[in-house]
């Protein structure tokens, strides 16, 4: 394979996400306008150069709600996959390396995780401890558990059997230290490609949730809860809806291209199969 | 200091090594050689308590006076880097790709021997000198794929060494090397030896190479130790029919010491693991063969340079 070739998918996914991550970074520091202040006087307005995407019913500026949103959803994002993906990782890892009753142990946990859709489970925190983002990000992570030990324990068995492994074996290193040293920094890659795909998923949960009030709260941005509010207003003011679900759909399928690429370039046997 | 005695690596019915006792003590230069395939790299790994978990281990394995369970990492793994250290065939394989070769070869001295990170660089830097690696300062932060073959290998020679062990094991490691290289490597693994006064067991189907560094030899066929004694009465004078026709194609080496090598080919080849021969593993492909060798093992005899297992030995006394 020509390694100064770099596949579409790769491309634009790289550049959606970092548009949006920039777009989410920038809000933390700087949005137009407050995205919380009303001007009902000026609801429903179009493009204007004073708000360059108009005011929602309250008269708020939508540019400004949409970028913090996107703030909020990369947050929780990040948050989930980080976390959940930390922990399956660890329990991959220790699964492949002491095998046995070990294994059957995180493997038969993680069956049963599967088990729980996300949304039901969500439901079931927000029933238990009341809708918030916390619980989402709760949500999310437990449901990226068994997905990453997964992942890890399938790409560290394959590392296991590596010569270099036998060789620190040889000069007495202990199962932990050669998962630590030699094990996770070569199943990186695979983890990172799935990460991408899950932070794509985990964008479009959240939303998801909130959409169904089981995530953030008002006055808190959020994308989902932008289209829920906008639901009622579809003949009224469409764009409304049409800016969140835009958004929405740039951060998924920027991440889902930019997962795929990255799985395309680092193991080109895994993309040909599917 | 680490002795074998009737060790057997078997894969159910089949046996990958049969019956092996040996002993080796301090500053011991053993070369063992044989066809591919042989048990060489199943009696090394057993004296490291790393037979794959496929196959069965019986026997007794006496480590500095104390018998240790064939395959019991929390008994073998104090053992290992301190007592025994081992070198592999592909140097590129046995390094992993994405770390710096200095924090490879700390890594046993910061585990084993509790070395501070600025201890361990100092002591790695020697190492380095002494296995005669170029840079070495660059080297530590260098990766595998950046090194040559040789210096590779090197690098794996000073992580061996990382505690002072007793005793190395090469398994073949110079066979990915060039005829130089590999030459060079070789000699350096004997002045390691002599110098830290360590044990050496080289295996290799180099006959110059073990012939130039070993002074014993241990010669292997279909899991059997056929024959051993000293390296140089046992080329010069082979006993056993098996050790006449590895010399048969090149009966002079010295003369080609130092050139790549590979061991003359026998007649016909070694069969599978599961269709040795029950009695002399060498029958059906030994030239000398009498009927009862397929049935019946022969034991081992005493030759005028160390002791064989055939039974023409047993019975025409012709050990010369
Ligand atoms: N993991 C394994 N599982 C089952 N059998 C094995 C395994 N590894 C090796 N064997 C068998 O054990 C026998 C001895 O193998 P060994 O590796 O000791 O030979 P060798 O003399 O080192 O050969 P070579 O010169 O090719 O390295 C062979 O017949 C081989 O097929
Ligand atoms: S025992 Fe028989 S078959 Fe085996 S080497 Fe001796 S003569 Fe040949
Ligand atoms: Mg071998």
């Amino acid at each position: 394979m020509n390694t100064r070739y770099l596949p579409a998918n790769l491309v634009i996914g790289a550049i959606l996400v970092v548009l949006t991550l920039g777009v989410a970074l920038l809000s933390v520091f700087w949005t137009p306008y407050d995205y919380t202040q009303l001007d009902i006087v000026h609801k429903f307005q179009g493009p204007s150069a004073a708000h360059w995407l108009g005011t929602d019913q309250l008269g708020r500026d939508l540019l400004s709600q949409l970028m913090a949103g996107a703030g909020n959803s990369m947050a929780v994002a990040v948050t989930a996959v980080v976390l959940g993906g930390s922990i399956g990782t660890a329990l991959g890892l220790l699964a492949s390396a002491y095998g046995g009753w070990v294994e059957d142990i995180v493997m038969r946990l993680s069956d049963l995780s599967f088990a729980f859709p996300a949304l039901l489970f969500a439901i079931m925190l927000a029933a238990a401890f009341g809708p918030s983002l916390p619980n989402v990000v709760v949500a999310i992570a437990f449901i990226n558990v068994p997905i990453f030990a997964r992942v890890a324990r399938a790409s560290a068995n394959q590392i296991w059997t590596r010569e270099y492994v036998f060789a620190a074996r040889a000069a007495g290193l202990g199962k932990f230290a050669i998962s630590r040293d030699h094990i996770l920094p070569n199943i990186a890659a695979p983890i990172i490609v799935q990460a991408t795909i899950e932070f794509a998923l985990a964008i479009l949960i959240e939303a998801a949730l909130s959409y169904l009030g089981l995530g953030a709260q008002p006055p808190s941005p959020s994308w989902g809860r932008m289209l829920s509010e906008a639901q009622t207003l579809m003949y009224l003011a469409p764009q409304l809806a049409i800016y969140p679900g835009l958004s929405i759909v740039v951060a998924v399928l920027g991440f889902g291209l930019l997962g795929d690429g990255l799985r395309d370039v680092t193991d080109p046997r895994l993309s040909r199969e599917r | 200091m680490i002795e074998l005695k009737n060790l057997s690596v078997t894969l159910g019915a089949a046996a990958a090594v049969r019956d092996a006792s040996l002993s080796i003590q301090a500053g011991d230069r053993l070369g063992v050689v044989g066809e591919s395939g042989c048990g060489k790299s199943m009696l090394a790994l057993s004296m490291m308590g790393m037979v794959p978990d496929a196959l069965a281990v019986s026997g007794q394995i006496t480590l500095n006076g104390t018998a240790m369970p064939p395959r019991d990492e929390t008994a073998w793994r104090p053992h290992r880097a301190r007592s025994m250290a081992m070198i592999f065939q592909e140097p590129m394989a046995a390094l992993n790709p994405l770390r710096r070769i200095g924090d490879t070869v700390m890594e046993p001295m910061r585990v084993h021997l509790g070395l501070s990170r600025e201890d361990a660089i100092k002591r790695t830097l020697d190492l380095f000198a002494e296995t005669g690696i170029r840079d070495p300062e660059l080297r530590l932060r260098q990766y595998p794929h950046q090194l040559s073959g040789g210096q590779r290998q090197r690098v794996l020679i000073a992580l061996a060494l990382a505690c002072d062990p007793a005793l190395l094991i090469a398994d073949e490691p110079t066979t990915a090397l060039d005829a130089n290289v590999s030459l060079r490597i070789t000699d350096l693994l004997v002045r390691l030896s002599r110098q830290r006064n360590m044990a050496l067991v080289l295996i290799s189907h180099d006959l110059g190479a073990v012939a130039r560094a070993t002074k014993d030899i241990l010669v292997m066929y279909g899991g059997d130790i056929v024959e051993r004694g000293p390296t140089a009465a046992v080329l010069a004078h082979p006993a056993h029919p098996y050790t006449k026709g590895l010399l048969g194609a090149r009966p002079r080496i010295e003369q080609a010491a130092g050139k790549r090598r590979h061991l003359p080919t026998i007649p016909g080849s070694v069969p599978g693991l599961f269709d040795l021969p029950k009695g002399c593993r060498f029958s059906g492909r030994c030239s000398v063969e009498m009927p009862h060798c397929a049935r019946s093992k022969p034991e081992n005899v005493n030759t005028e340079q160390g002791q064989a297992a055939c039974h023409q030995l047993k019975e025409g006394h012709n050990g010369g």
